[in-house]
């Protein structure tokens, strides 16, 4: 079905509430409705045409059209078409109905709506803080267009503490992180604990917000951001970029060049490749099999010396620009390339063989932390974990952008929803990859790397982007501004969506499973604020507060 | 079977070997493309100030202390390596260099310093050829970015003194 019957059947049921809506092209459709009916709207697309849910957007567009905006994303994989379901809401007091309670999934982004834009999505089952920090005042929404970007509080309140909910009946707290041996990245997840069993938990994360969206809106400029958006993740860094250029593309209708989509997918791939190892690697460990962490970790290198050697840097490539990619594949290069993904599958596929049937690696994974079918819709849940469950989706497939529409590759699926299964997508993508470059490196022609833009970029447009990233789908939404910056720009990872599904994976399952389980989905939280120090030999706890760090952390040497 | 998995893994790991490199002794060669410490040269650089607007990290600061002397301060320790700078330069008098070994004591060893003279240039931006639209100078005019304490300072002279015309250029205020 295209996009324009869609609209037809929505404008068939819904009629007036659709006040305007524009299709740029056969893949994107923005429908502006009224606020009023957002939520049944949002509830026939998400059940009755069972789109996937994306991520909900609040957006202070004040000095702009005088209103706040609320944009839902849906995606309809097997229809290729990514659609927005934006409303405007009055300057004063900006409320909307709550979609959480009919598609779970918008639970987080509505919270984060909440505290960062303040737009209160009324009726919303858990309307607690999400992104802010503790001590940050109420009523103060920092994404606000009058909040400047390097706004500092000034009635930060240090020793305010966060609320946790009180534990159910005849379950103990166990604390698992900020700081865990087995996360590489701050999260505090509070386990209800009864025995042995997890029985539930509340998770305080976003210890590591650092106000990239913010920044990229008020001081940043077009071609500057992809080199701030790579640096939102240390592992899939080049897929935020690619999305983010793909996105501002998308919104004001410019397409880059052949050559240029070639060389992105082959360093999409190459990131998913070095992912996927790293992710085995990491899980290995995470069950206390650390040969196969060191195997994996040693394949991994020189993919990580060829990306170095095609792109300046063996991890932060930083290749995007707008329109196009900053360094072109050599020949020699190519051909280096082609001995290393040989190299690669030569050797990943004993260890796939080998894996495969320890039964010691399936005795740790298998039915633990289980995301079925349900829970993948419910949640939004993407990626490896979505493919695990036996949901066939694949954004390289069905939302196809860069060169993925000229390469043929399968989309790898298992039915098991536990780990193992992720275990064994993620071993299998590994050869899609290689399958993917060298058909990208059989195909691409000579030509231009880089499109020639000639003027400014038009302001108000909207754009839209998913990128398959090795954790999941990963979503930019744009709207194009002036000042050569974007008005808004909203980044939703992966995890973002995995994450929320973490208590339910964890739930009745033993404590000892917990590592493992919320390893498998990969999760990239990305800094700290407190720090204690104790001395040995009195015994005095003296806790550092988060100026007194700051200063240390400043100092000059 | 199990036990067989664990001899198949054995052997994965013998047929390794040792793969560790003898680093620090023998340094692996970085490739010819290699984002390095940038290297500026001061005899090449006509200070437009074109590295200064497009650093994503706003590692480069300007200052103009009169007419004729513009200093450019690179801030080392607060570098991505991304190499823009590098790009965008009109003179091509930044280099990427090989060196990656940069670790110090002192976060000030990794700055570097550049008195330009500007001639009779009234900091029109013209000098700086812009790749693209998206590349234009943030800030034409004079700027007076605080070096002292490596911060970027939004506002041109032409705002401090509510003017909005430098020489024939419209200055865009902030």
């Amino acid at each position: 079905m295209t996009a324009r019957a869609r609209l037809e059947q929505l404008k068939q049921q819904f009629g007036t509430s659709i006040l305007r809506a524009d299709l740029p092209s056969d893949t994107r459709l923005f429908v502006h409705v009224e606020p009023s009916a957002v939520k049944p709207i949002c509830r026939h697309i998400f059940r009755d045409f069972d789109a996937r849910y994306v991520i909900s957007i609040g957006i202070d567009d004040r000095p702009f059209s005088g209103t706040f905006l609320v944009a839902h994303d849906f995606a309809f994989d097997k229809e290729h078409l990514l659609c927005s379901v934006l409303t405007q809401l009055s300057p004063e007091n900006p409320k909307i109905d709550s979609i959480s309670d009919v598609i779970p999934a918008a639970s987080w982004a509505e919270r984060e709506m909440r505290d960062l834009v303040g737009i209160e999505p009324v009726g919303h089952p858990y309307p607690k803080r999400l992104v802010l920090p503790d001590g940050w005042p109420d009523g103060l929404h920092p994404l606000r267009k009058d909040v400047s970007w390097d706004h500092v509080p000034k009635d930060f309140d240090e020793d305010r503490e966060f609320k946790f909910d009180d534990p159910p009946e005849g379950c103990t707290v166990v604390p698992f992180g900020p700081f865990h041996p087995t996360l590489d990245e701050p999260a505090h997840f509070r386990l209800y604990v009864e025995g042995e069993m997890v029985r539930g938990c509340e998770y305080r994360g976003f210890m590591v917000h650092r106000g990239i969206e913010k920044l990229a809106e008020s001081v940043m400029s077009y071609n500057d951001i992809p080199m701030l958006a790579e640096r939102i993740c240390g592992i899939c860094g080049c897929v935020h970029s690619v999305t983010y250029a793909q996105s501002v593309e998308s919104a004001v209708a410019i397409h880059p060049p052949a050559r240029a989509e070639y060389i992105r997918t082959i360093m999409l791939e190459l990131e998913r490749l070095h992912s996927h190892l790293l992710w085995v690697g990491l899980a290995c460990h995470i069950v206390g099999f650390d040969t196969l962490f060191m195997q994996s970790f040693r394949i991994r290198e020189p993919i990580m010396w060829i990306a170095e050697k095609i792109s300046g840097n063996r991890k932060t490539y930083s290749m995007c620009l707008i329109g196009g990619v900053r360094s072109d594949i050599a020949p020699e290069t190519k051909a280096e390339l082609r001995a290393v993904l040989d190299k690669l599958e030569n050797e990943w596929r004993p260890v796939v063989a080998a894996v495969s049937k320890d039964r010691n690696i399936q005795k740790r994974t298998r039915d633990v932390g289980v995301a079925d079918k349900k829970l993948v819709k419910e949640r939004g849940l993407v990626g490896p974990v979505a493919r695990a469950a036996g949901v066939d989706i694949d954004c390289r497939r069905d939302h196809p952008y860069a060169a993925y529409d000229r390469l043929e590759f399968d989309v790898i699926t298992e039915q098991g929803s536990d780990v193992w299964s992720r275990v064994l997508v993620r071993a299998k993508e590994v050869f899609e990859s290689i399958r993917i470059i060298r058909q990208c490196l059989e195909k691409m022609e000579d030509g231009p790397i880089q499109l020639e833009i000639k003027d400014e970029l038009p302001a108000g447009r909207l754009g839209l982007s998913s990128v398959e990233a090795p954790r999941g789908e990963s979503h930019h939404f744009v709207i194009t501004g002036e000042n050569n910056r974007p008005r808004r720009w909203r980044v939703r990872a992966p995890t973002y969506q995995n994450l929320q599904a973490v208590p339910a994976m964890i739930k009745d399952q033993q404590i000892a499973d917990m590592t493992i389980s919320l390893g498998s989905i990969d999760p990239c939280f990305s800094c700290t604020d407190r720090l204690e120090t104790i001395d040995l030999r009195s015994g005095k706890v003296r806790v550092w507060s988060q100026d007194e760090l700051l200063a240390l952390t400043r100092k000059k040497a | 079977m199990s036990v067989r998995s664990k001899l198949e893994e054995a052997v994965i790991c013998l047929k390794a070997g040792r793969v560790t490199l003898p680093y620090p002794a023998q340094p692996r060669p970085v490739p010819e493309n290699f984002r390095g410490r940038p290297i500026f040269d001061a005899a090449k650089c006509i200070g437009c100030a074109g590295c200064a607007n497009n650093c994503t990290a706003r590692a480069v600061l300007v200052s103009d202390v009169c007419q004729e002397i513009r200093i450019l301060k690179y801030v080392g320790s607060r570098c991505t390596y991304c190499g823009r700078c590098a790009e965008v330069c009109p003179e091509k008098a930044i280099t990427m260099s090989h060196e990656f070994e940069i670790a110090t004591g002192s976060a000030l060893d990794l700055d570097q310093r550049l008195e330009i003279f500007m001639s009779t240039c009234q900091r029109c931006g013209r000098c700086f050829v812009e790749p693209s639209p998206l590349e234009q100078l943030k800030m034409k005019g004079y700027r007076f970015d605080d070096l002292q304490n490596d911060r970027w300072i939004f506002r041109s002279r032409a705002f401090l003194e509510n003017d909005t015309v430098v020489d024939d250029i419209a200055i865009e205020l902030d």
